[in-house]
């Protein structure tokens, strides 16, 4: 933990301390003794005989496993960015997609092919994109796109759905037209930048040439830390209130819905909200509703899903401001609507 | 200092999500959460954070160029982290434990049929015996889904283990020998359960306690259940049983 160089003011001086003062031995070693303590108390607390109460009790078990489900591809995620901002030269990426806006972003949305991350390993992916020169809107269409249109989650669709009352077709279609159809409405935006948090922004305007000479594996681990720091948080706390959620609110008020044609698509688009289980299995998780509810609330629940529910809110904080994400949930509920209300009644 | 914090929080819950999946991993019990076909792919990802959490500790990075928070923006990241470590200390601190009859009541016990591959009826028909007393509360929980006939569960012999619900209809003499049934994580976790016929069970047993019942189907003789079939324990047809380290289905 290089702390001598935290405690630089703003305007930094570029004279880095010697290599291994005290003080920075003292850190490495509270920061390794930290990980071995961690790895005690879970050790000695396993035996503990902590009763809480059953609601409680699952509260944490469900915030748990959405944590211990996503955090693989969360660290995913934040690998291949580094691997994007690092790695590959800046003209590989720009060099091979279109350079008209429309076709330039219709080729973005199947990069999800080629980086099959879900949709919480993705915040990180596109925020690597942005600071990479992508702008806002393309990286918004590799946002929405990307989870829908990657062959783990079509896979998993297909072995759950198969061809029946085009599902699959609708959720493939309607999420690649939703994520250009939002990419280009934000292209339509003059300053770009206004749309990001003000530290995401900054960080994006870093010019390249501000480096000390650092090798490649000091500023990939330097990203690491930087990009847990913003992303973790956000897990926990969507982690934490998926789980509540869950606890709180009864199956059964959004089940006596399913069977209405449009008000089985609303419930449907409550329940992804707030259930928040990732792309590449929410065909399963869904899959037992499928006799109750019509296949047009089943295909919104795979295209809202993947793209809006509290635990991506919570990441999408990290990198744009407030009103747009109202926006971007106005607008992808209403096209995912759409989308179910299209299988419902013209299938 | 909160520079310190602000850079540094991330990597502290990554270090405590990893120890906490890898000892649950070592201990067996990662299925606890999650369904078997992700350990693998988890527990890569999780040493793979390991050791780059060990690097970040050990070697020098550049510093950072972030604006200074405002004060708003410093207490809105505070109550964000004391969120996270309330988490944080229930991943480390709080035993691992399996979902309750909260949730069981919460998703409505067998109210959607579950995943593709359940037995069917007719495979079932043919089945030796021996086969249907290794049925779990799942194979039964489907079967009963399709078919109430009696002729078709008459001397088949039942051998289930679960943990007990009470029928919400009659508590008094019913009460469902249950399983979580898991796809994908513990949040799509689905109760199934077999009723049990069996007159002031609360007697001997409290809900969430697990059992194994012997016995076999019958026609339910409680008047205000909607089952029309219990399964009907013998003589010390009931047995209480520790918790089994798969507690779930998949």
């Amino acid at each position: 933990m290089t702390r001598t160089q935290l405690d630089d003011a703003p305007g930094h001086t570029h004279q880095h301390p010697p290599t291994w003062t005290t003080k920075r031995i003292a850190w490495i070693a509270v920061g390794l003794g930290g990980v071995v303590l961690l790895f005690v108390i879970r050790g000695f607390s396993a035996g503990l005989d902590v009763a809480l109460p059953n609601q409680a009790q699952d509260l944490l078990t469900l915030a748990i496993s959405v944590i211990v489900e996503s955090l693989p591809f969360v660290i995913l995620g934040i690998l291949l960015s580094i691997l994007v901002q690092v790695w590959i030269p800046d003209a590989w990426l720009v060099k091979y997609l279109p350079r008209n806006p429309v076709l330039r972003r219709a080729a973005i949305s199947f990069l999800g092919v080629v980086l099959p991350v879900c949709e919480c390993g993705n915040v990180p992916l596109a925020r690597g994109l942005m600071v990479k020169g992508c702008t806002v809107s393309e990286s918004m269409t590799f946002l929405l796109a990307a989870p829908i249109l990657n062959p783990i989650t079509i896979i998993t669709t297909h072995q759950a759905f198969g061809w029946d009352s085009g599902i699959l077709v609708a959720r493939l279609v309607g999420g690649f037209l939703i994520a250009n159809i939002v990419g280009w409405l934000y292209s339509l935006h003059r300053d770009q930048d206004s749309l990001l948090t003000p530290r995401f922004a900054a960080e994006c305007r870093v010019p390249e040439s501000h480096e000390h000479g650092e090798t490649r594996m000091q500023q990939s681990l330097a990203l690491f830390v930087r990009e847990a720091s913003v992303m973790m948080p956000a897990l926990f706390i969507g982690a934490l209130v998926a789980g509540a959620i869950q606890v709180l609110v009864p199956r059964a008020v959004l089940v006596s819905l399913g069977s209405n044609p449009l008000w089985s698509v609303l419930a449907m688009m409550v329940l992804a909200f707030v259930i928040a289980v990732c792309s590449n299995v929410d065909a399963f998780f869904i899959l037992p509703f499928a006799n109750t509810f019509t296949p047009g609330s089943i295909a919104t629940f795979l295209v809202f899903g993947p793209i809006i529910d509290v635990k991506m809110l919570a990441l999408l904080r990290t990198t744009f401001r407030t009103p747009v994400l109202i926006q971007l949930t106005v607008i992808v509920g209403l096209l995912s609507a759409l989308t179910g209300l299209v299988v419902n009644f013209v299938f | 200092m909160w520079r310190g914090i602000r850079r540094w929080r991330g990597v502290v819950l990554v270090a405590t999500a990893v120890v906490a999946t890898i000892w649950l991993a070592a201990t067996n019990q990662l299925i606890l959460y999650i369904h078997p076909r992700y350990v693998l792919f988890t527990v890569i990802m999780a040493v793979v954070a390991l050791a780059i959490i060990v690097a970040s500790v050990l070697v020098r990075q550049p510093h950072d160029h972030d604006e200074p928070d405002t004060r708003r923006q410093k207490a809105v990241s505070i109550a964000a982290i004391m969120t996270s470590l309330v988490l944080g200390v229930g991943l480390i601190a709080v035993p691992p434990a399996v979902l309750t009859s909260a949730t069981v009541a919460q998703r409505d016990i067998n109210s959607a049929g579950v995943g593709a591959d359940v037995t069917s009826v007719d495979d079932a028909a043919s089945s030796s015996d021996a086969a249907f007393a290794k049925f779990t509360v799942l194979d039964w929980a489907s079967l009963l889904r399709q078919t109430s006939d009696l002729a078709f569960y008459d001397g088949k012999p039942v051998d289930v283990t679960g943990f007990i619900t009470a029928d919400p209809d009659d508590p008094q003499n019913v009460f469902y020998v249950s399983r979580f049934v898991i796809t994908c994580c513990a949040v799509d976790a689905q109760p199934v359960g077999v009723p049990v016929y069996s007159p002031n069970w609360s007697d001997s047993y409290a809900v969430d306690d697990w059992v194994e019942v012997t016995g076999s189907f019958g026609a339910n003789q409680s008047s205000r259940s909607t089952q029309p079939l219990a399964v009907q324990p013998g003589e010390s047809g009931i047995v209480g049983i520790e918790e089994p380290g798969d507690p779930y289905l998949f």
